[in-house]
């Protein structure tokens, strides 16, 4: 071994080797792997692009917009409505309970009781969706748990209607994205160094005041991540509207799904899909902005 | 909690106080209140949905294994196919992943080149691009291909969903190493590739290891997208589960629910234990 490096003392130079590439170069050929198969994800998009103006039965050679003119009719323009207000609600109550949690996470002192809250994280998150719809058909149905505890506590006389409506998609909606609020509110605080907390306490602020004028605003950049990742996953929520809205709840998803499934409708559910994509990438994009401007702020201000 | 101990002393400030942890600890249990619900509902012993259960028994359990050593002859496909369709598109997943997350990492984190913000943005694409228009765009592609993949287009789809999980858990790690170890492999001798075969990766292998656990979760979870690309002979557990039941939910589902449960947590426990608290990067 030893030999073998000083017959190739060039190589012993860091940074120069005979045939080195530009670093440029270098990293893209690493890259080029991972950008294969994204670049299946890239192609397929704009294949769907394609699709959406194409003509039910030519799809590859016509070209109309009636697939978009389509999207404009009431009937998918109240899905569409319907979609961004859900997704809209559900990202304010999952940031909303997402804030107690991540800063009791981020200032947990017992390495157990951490992993027990990540554990509990987590598990809504990655477990199969199917699944966790299923508990909630048990929890939401008529003779189920929360009608019951309703019923229990005599706010109401008989059971309300929870599921295939938008309450109970709603309840799913916040539950399963929880966890994308969670993560990234529970790392930006957990970024707010404690002697700031020391220090607001130190010239009289409450505990309260402390949270809400000093960790409040400085974790606000991953409290507008955390917002922004709820509402795309949920205004592109497939699982949830299909088994909690049975089909009287109609997200964009599921009609994208319908499009297809039964109707052969490509065009339509290009359009759709579009539609959704654009919304997507609206959203990151403006999250981005101000989250770039606020981390900018914070950075200047220290 | 801790200092309740010491005599009625104050909370220093940065602790959380006894009724933002029980807070943050109910909302929790809501949010494995689904979870829970369907664990208890698997020990049912009624034959309807109500809850709590009015007796408990093992009969869902029993009639599980018995769908599972004995399938009906109208189910289109058993769940040991299922089950191993399941286990080998995550295993490949797994692998594919990984193979290709690592350079990706090294690129990410030791490289200063041109495109490298437009990597970073590529790379978290899948975690944002909504699932139902990947489904249907991979379902596009695949269609109009000369020839039939069934098995490896779900691999395919898969990886795609895990890559930026793998992504992030090795550039975290790589990030924690520092350049320096690499520099000097470089300077007793090493080429650039045997630095990093024989000195970073093997450094890394908790967040690599990270990942690969991540991948498989990922996979071995997924149904939106798959429920565009399965094929009547090639189905996963998830997909299997949602056709039994399509029409009405009957509760053996929720025993076999109970079993995948079990194996995520394991899953998961692994993982935390595996790269510290608070070390999973999403």
């Amino acid at each position: 071994m030893e030999h073998q490096a000083l017959t190739h003392p060039q190589s012993v130079a860091p940074m120069r080797s005979r045939r080195s590439l530009s670093p440029t170069a270098r990293a893209w050929f690493f890259l080029s792997p991972s950008m294969l198969f994204l670049g299946v994800l890239i192609a397929a998009s704009l294949l769907v692009l394609r699709m959406s103006v194409g003509t039910k039965g030519a799809e590859w050679s016509g070209f109309s917009l009636a697939s978009y003119g389509q999207l404009l009719e009431p009937y998918y323009l109240k899905s569409l409505l319907l979609t961004l207000r859900l997704a809209l609600i559900s990202a304010v109550i999952a940031v909303l309970l997402a804030i107690p949690v991540a800063y009791t996470m981020s200032r947990l002192a017992s390495p157990l009781l951490r992993r027990v809250f990540l554990a509990a994280v987590l598990l809504p998150l990655l477990v199969n969706l199917l699944l966790q719809s299923y508990g909630w058909l048990v929890i939401l149905g008529p003779a189920g748990m929360l009608n019951q505890a309703l019923i229990g506590l005599g706010l109401i006389k008989r059971p309300i209607m929870l599921l295939y409506n938008q309450n109970g998609v709603l309840m799913g909606l916040v539950q399963t994205a929880f966890p994308l609020a969670v993560l990234p509110i529970a790392s930006a605080m957990r970024g707010v160094a404690r002697s700031y907390e020391e220090a607001a306490a130190t010239l009289g602020a409450s505990r309260f005041q402390v949270f809400r004028q000093v960790v409040l605003p400085m974790s606000l950049p991953g409290i507008i991540t955390g917002a922004t990742l709820v509402f795309a996953y949920n205004a592109s929520s497939f699982v949830v509207p299909l088994l909690l809205g049975g089909r009287r709840v109609p997200m964009l998803a599921v009609m994208v799904h319908d499009q297809i499934a039964p109707l052969m409708n490509w065009p339509a559910a290009s359009a759709a899909g579009v539609v959704l994509i654009v919304t997507t990438l609206l959203i990151m994009t403006l999250s981005e902005y101000f989250t770039g401007r606020r981390r900018r702020m914070l950075e200047a201000s220290q | 909690m801790s200092v309740s101990s010491n005599k009625r002393q104050a909370l220093l400030p940065g602790e959380t106080g006894r009724v933002a942890g029980l807070l943050s600890a109910f909302i929790l249990l809501l949010a494995v209140l689904p979870i829970l619900t369907m664990i208890v509902m698997s020990f049912s012993g009624a034959a309807n949905l109500d809850f709590p259960p009015s007796s408990y028994s093992l009969q869902w359990y029993r009639a599980a294994w018995h769908t599972f050593v004995s399938p009906d002859a109208s189910d289109v496909l058993s769940l040991g196919q299922a089950m191993g369709t399941s286990l080998l598109v995550a295993c490949l997943t797994m692998i594919f992943a990984t193979l290709i997350a690592v350079p990706a990492a090294y690129a990410l984190t030791r490289c200063e080149f041109r495109g490298k913000a437009v990597a970073l943005q590529l790379m978290s694409l899948p975690l944002v691009f909504p699932m139902v228009v990947l489904g249907l765009a991979l379902l596009l592609v695949f269609d109009s291909l000369p020839f039939q993949m069934t098995t490896s287009r779900l691999v395919i789809a898969h990886v795609i969903l895990a890559l930026p999980f793998v992504v992030k858990n090795c550039t975290a790690a790589m990030l924690g190493i520092g350049s320096e170890v690499e520099e000097a492999a470089r300077m007793l001798g090493a080429t650039p590739r045997r630095a990093i075969v024989d000195v970073v990766v093997p450094l890394m292998k908790s967040g690599i290891l990270a990942g690969m656990l991540l991948a498989f979760i990922v996979s071995f979870n997924e149904f939106t997208v798959t429920y565009f690309l399965y094929t009547i002979d090639v189905m996963t557990v998830p997909i299997w589960m949602y056709s039994r039941t399509v029409s009405s939910l009957d509760p053996t589902v929720f025993s076999f629910a109970v079993l995948i449960v079990l194996i995520d947590f394991v899953l998961i426990w692994a993982l935390e234990k595996l790269v510290g608290e608070g070390g999973v990067s999403f």
